[in-house]
């Protein structure tokens, strides 16, 4: 051998023996908060049910969110950690779709955060499965709380969890866009559906850009349709609570706006990824009817104009608009220390110095003095969305109850015949029926 | 006189001759980089997406930026918690140790399966490539619990540890490929020089298997690099976040996305794996020049 | 180097081993070889022991039971296989995948073999396209590959913008149409030929040059050396990139995740198995099918794998043979 190959395999090892050296003392630094209070048995020095609150207590708080978000969430931690400076707040986020999987499998492992953020689509498996604790047991004051937003985390009677805040669903509108195509912004609170069409198809023949952006894989949008017609999506015990026909008849008004050529062709809708790659956000739509109240400004932010909030058509007959908990704050059965989440959770709700960071970013805020006491530093469009809001308000009806176990799969289900809708592989009798039949196979589990 | 006739007609023979295959060259070269610049397209029009303003990425989608906005390079790194280097630098770590033991802990299982004789070879073959086929999701759960016990979540022990037990089956079936490919001649004779063998493991094969470990460096490089699903259910602190967790803090599916910064530090998170990917390159192209007999 | 076997023995030269076992079952040599194997294998004894086996075996377990991830899991036997056999959309995924792997395999591998032919002949800037190749490969898995997907195949996308020019109008967007969107996602496959090429490269390097040296003194041409030598020796990587892409194929997830937006659209179009499976374990919490799915797969990729391995028998040559 020559001596080259006879160095090369010894200076391989010394490398080998350094980097490795190096990696697992920088992998064991990685790791020196290895605190983690759910994951083993508690030890007799934990401080559990109130005894003694000021030992120091680490509590975990989940939510989701872009990166403005998560940075004023660290500020409001802060903010609580001022006045109680006992208890720590770990924080967990990360985005929409990945945060699921990581509260399934934390909850799975015995790790749940002890605050975690629910929607309504999970709420209910999760509390029906014991992972949630009753809000009524515990020391937060609900009191201030909009009692329209309060039942959408009741079940049985028990408070699994609690609205940030309030949303609704409904149309969006770009004045500029009806200026140009020369026609008038119609009155919210009597049009009607044919109206909405016939204003969408004279957008689109004067002007240049479509006339509206629908969608028919909301249940949202759906919801609303049917309570017009005195019906609901999920009945108060669960079971489906519309007709078919119902169904079929909102989808055939959506199909409808495409094959007028009022509204994007099928591929070019279901190209739209989030609010700022939408039609209306990119000024090529001057209608859009499946937003939330707290998109405006995401979508106006990217349109760079002012849009209008607008109820949806025939409104004003039967109101089927409702107020949605935009998202939840609930405390994990797995928690060590329910007094302390509980403590942050109402923190969170009733406190105006978190309602201040926050602002609307979760919804127009649950407690109605808080909301009151912020609406003068909300930014344009949020005020807009206050003053929205506080108009329909008063002629709501109740909202719909919380939905049942399984419901996590309908916006699914919907979505998927939905786009059997667009490519014609279906009629809409066809695809309201077997939406029945998976809905229930889904929510009957 | 005949002769340089002949000599006159060879050299305009080889003047043709080497003219043709000089176009053949040239069309080649065309060829391949006509596919290059389609095959790039994608990554090119991120590139000029991430110096365009984020209003207007999606309404003015063609690949030359009318405004030029540096500014999402900034704003990208410094727009999360913690600017966008230590994200990297957690990744470098995760990677490092990742590649280090895939090298050490696959080749040594790969030696013994391809040039080792031994009682239940066959079934621990197919054993190990069993271990591959079984998707992540369903086994995430249980590994969740199994790390919670050693109390490894929160830390990089679960991304780490594994790879020095040759968990990543891939690259020991790769290595066994390569180096079954190589002469046996070449272990006899180190065997009656006296090796035994380790040491013809370490002398002889793995010198010889320089561009498999190259490849088990860069891939598993890449891998880790990317490996979204593992790192967000083991990390859940967001200082222990990696390149790609970090990025998708960039997004969200509900408001606005700042497409333009994550575009940026998108382009950003390519420079260490592509770069390795160029370092390691050099490894590909030392191949068998002598072999090693002698 | 000259072999010094004695000209009666019928053993080829590197066989000690293998006679000494013949003549006497397990020798002193042959359980010193097991003893050598099983401490080269010690690393991975002890990773599948501490780390693979467990999980394995639990999620065998789980597939029969009843299992919401929230709650304690609950036995329930074959009632989840029995399930898969009426599940409508699991064949429609099946169908998706099967598609997938036979349509898009095939393609990566001829493309990643022809390139990396080419790429070997020693041109000049090699190491230029082999970087320009592979790029594609690193994007993969990236949050950003569903917007650069539909930039490129949308219905306002590059592709309808070029075959605009050629006169086509009115075409659908490709990615977001149920007939074409999985043919976007084997374009992608295809698009990331970069990875198997590279090994090949790797493989055509690591052949001795003492064989091509050998045949240019035997006067032989470039293609009778390409199918002599190159081919041959080659198949041992033919061989592993036909595996591992094969199983890369079926486990395909991410790819299908981002572009579909994890939803598997338009119209289950892009469901891959996986996806199917991953929707159903945290979607639906039902883990306890989403683990006897995995388990079908894995026997399906197990059966497929082992067909290839015994018909490998036939085209592939290992040097130590």
């Amino acid at each position: 051998m020559t001596r080259s190959s006879r160095g090369r395999p010894r200076r391989a090892a010394a490398l080998l023996a350094v980097v490795s050296t190096a990696v697992l003392v920088a992998a064991a630094c990685g790791g020196d908060d290895d605190t983690d209070p759910a994951a083993d048995d508690p030890s007799p020095g934990e401080a559990t049910e109130g005894a003694g609150d000021d030992e120091p207590v680490e509590i975990r708080f989940s939510w989701w969110g872009s990166d403005s978000r998560h940075e004023q969430t660290q500020q409001i931690i802060e903010v609580f950690q001022e006045e109680y400076p006992h208890i720590t707040v770990v924080p967990d986020f990360t985005d929409w779709e990945s945060y699921w999987d990581r509260l399934a499998t934390a909850t799975a492992g015995g790790d749940a955060p002890d605050v975690m953020t629910q929607e309504e689509r999970y709420m209910t498996d999760y509390a029906n499965r014991g992972q949630l604790l009753d809000l009524n047991e515990l020391p937060v004051d609900l009191s201030g709380i909009d009692p329209l937003a309060l039942g959408g985390g009741q079940i049985d009677g028990a408070q699994y969890a609690v609205a940030t805040g309030v949303n609704a669903f409904t149309v969006i509108a770009d004045p500029q866009a009806f200026e140009d195509a020369g026609v008038q912004v119609p009155d919210d609170s009597t049009w009607t559906w044919e109206q909405l069409a016939d204003v969408a198809a004279q957008i689109t023949a004067n002007g240049d850009v479509f006339g509206i952006q629908p969608d028919g894989s909301n249940e949202a949008g759906f919801k609303i349709y049917a309570r017009q017609h005195g019906q609901e999506l999920y009945n108060p015990d669960g079971t489906l609570g519309f007709e078919a026909d119902t169904l079929a008849e909102w989808w055939e008004i959506q199909l409808d706006f495409i094959e007028s050529g009022a509204a994007p062709s099928p591929t070019e809708l279901l190209e739209v990824e989030g609010p700022d790659t939408s039609y209306i956000a990119r000024n090529q739509s001057a209608i859009a009817t499946a937003y939330w109240t707290n998109q405006l400004g995401a979508l106006s932010g990217t349109a760079q104009r002012e849009l209008a909030l607008l109820r949806y058509p025939g409104e004003g007959e039967n109101p089927g608009m409702y107020f949605k908990p935009a998202m939840f704050y609930s405390i994990s059965s797995q928690t060590e220390h329910p007094e302390e989440a509980a403590l942050f959770v109402d923190f969170l709700l009733n406190d105006v110095r978190a309602a201040e960071i926050m602002l609307t970013d979760r919804g127009l805020p649950a407690n109605v003095d808080v909301r009151q006491q912020i609406l003068s530093q909300l930014p344009e469009t949020e005020t807009q969305v206050a003053e929205f809001m506080a108009e329909i308000g008063p002629g709501l009806s109740d909202p719909p109850p919380p939905p049942p176990n399984g419901a996590g799969e309908i916006p699914a289900i919907l979505t998927r015949l939905w786009e059997e809708l667009l490519f014609e592989r279906m009629t809409p009798q066809q695809a309201a029926e077997q939406f029945v039949n998976e809905a229930n196979a889904a929510i009957g589990g | 006189m005949a002769t340089t006739e002949l000599t006159q007609q060879g050299a305009a023979r080889d003047a043709e001759r080497r003219r043709r295959g000089r176009l053949k060259r040239l069309l080649m070269h065309l060829g391949l980089i006509a596919f290059g610049l389609t095959m790039l397209y994608p990554l090119l029009w991120m590139l000029s997406s991430s110096f365009k303003p984020t209003e207007l990425i999606f309404k003015e989608p063609g690949l030359w930026p009318t405004e030029f906005e540096p500014g999402n390079y900034v704003e990208g790194w410094t727009a999360l918690r913690n600017p966008f280097h230590h994200y990297i630098f957690n990744s470098l770590i995760i990677v490092a140790g990742a590649v280090l033991g895939n090298l050490l802990a696959c080749s040594l299982a790969a030696y013994a399966f391809a040039r080792l004789n031994f009682t239940g070879k066959k079934a621990f073959f197919a054993i190990m490539l069993g271990s591959i086929m079984l998707p992540v999701h369903v086994v995430i759960v249980p590994q969740y619990i199994l790390f919670s016990n050693l109390g490894w979540i929160n830390t990089f022990y679960p991304l780490i540890v594994p790879k020095f037990l040759a968990v990543d089956a891939f690259f020991i079936f790769l290595m066994v490929q390569f180096i079954r490919g190589l002469p046996r001649e070449l272990d006899d004779s180190a065997r009656i020089d006296g090796c035994g063998h380790f040491r013809i493991y370490w002398r002889i094969i793995m010198p010889l298997c320089t561009p498999a470990l190259a490849t088990t460096a860069i891939f598993t490089f890449i891998w880790t690099w990317n490996d979204f699903f593992s790192q967000l259910v083991f990390l859940t602190d967001p200082d222990l976040a990696t390149v790609p967790l970090a990025l998708r803090q960039f997004v969200d599916s509900q408001g606005q996305t700042s497409w333009g910064p994550l575009f940026a530090m998108s382009v950003v998170a390519l420079g260490p794996v592509f770069g390795f990917f160029l370092a390691g390159q050099r490894y590909l192209v030392r191949g068998i020049a002598t072999t090693g007999i002698k | 180097m000259v072999s010094t076997k004695p000209v009666s023995a019928p053993v080829a030269p590197g066989d000690v081993t293998a006679r000494l076992t013949r003549r006497r079952g397990k020798s002193v040599l042959q359980k010193r070889e097991n003893r050598a194997a099983y401490l080269f294998l010690a690393p991975w004894f002890l990773g599948l022991a501490l780390i693979t086996i467990g999980p394995i075996v639990a999620s065998l377990v789980l597939s029969f039971t009843d299992y919401s991830l929230l709650e304690s899991p609950n036995w329930i036997g074959f009632e989840n296989y029995e399930r898969m056999l009426d599940d409508p959309r699991l064949h429609n995924s099946l169908r998706v995948t099967f598609t997938y792997v036979f349509v898009s395999v095939p393609f990566v591998l001829a493309l990643a073999l022809a390139l990396a032919m080419v790429l070997d002949r020693g041109l000049r800037g090699l190491p230029f396209y082999r970087s320009v190749y592979y790029l594609p490969s690193l994007l993969g898995g990236s949050v950003a590959i569903a917007i650069l997907w539909k930039i490129v195949f949308g219905t306002n996308g590059l592709v309808n913008q070029v075959l605009g020019l050629f006169g086509f109008e009115d075409l659908p967007g490709w990615v977001g149409h149920p007939d074409y969107a999985l043919g976007t996602l084997i374009i992608l496959n295809v698009w990331t030929f970069g990875s198997p090429m590279i090994i090949f490269l790797a493989g055509l390097r690591q052949i001795p040059h003492m064989y091509y040296e050998a045949a240019a003194v035997d006067g032989a041409g470039s293609m009778r050396r390409f199918f002599s030598i190159t081919l041959p020796l080659l198949t041992p990587i033919i061989f592993f990139n036909l595996i591992l892409e094969t199983i890369k194929a079926f486990q395909t997830f991410s790819q299908a995740f981002i572009v579909s937006g994890g939803t598997g659209g338009p119209a289950d179009s892009t469901m891959f198995y996986t996806l199917y499976l991953y929707l159903r374990g945290f979607g639906a919490f039902d883990m306890g099918y989403a683990s006897a799915l995995a388990w079908f797969l894995l026997m399906i990729i197990a059966g497929l794998t082992a067909v290839n391995f015994i018909a490998s028998r036939f085209w592939v040559h290992y040097g130590d043979d």
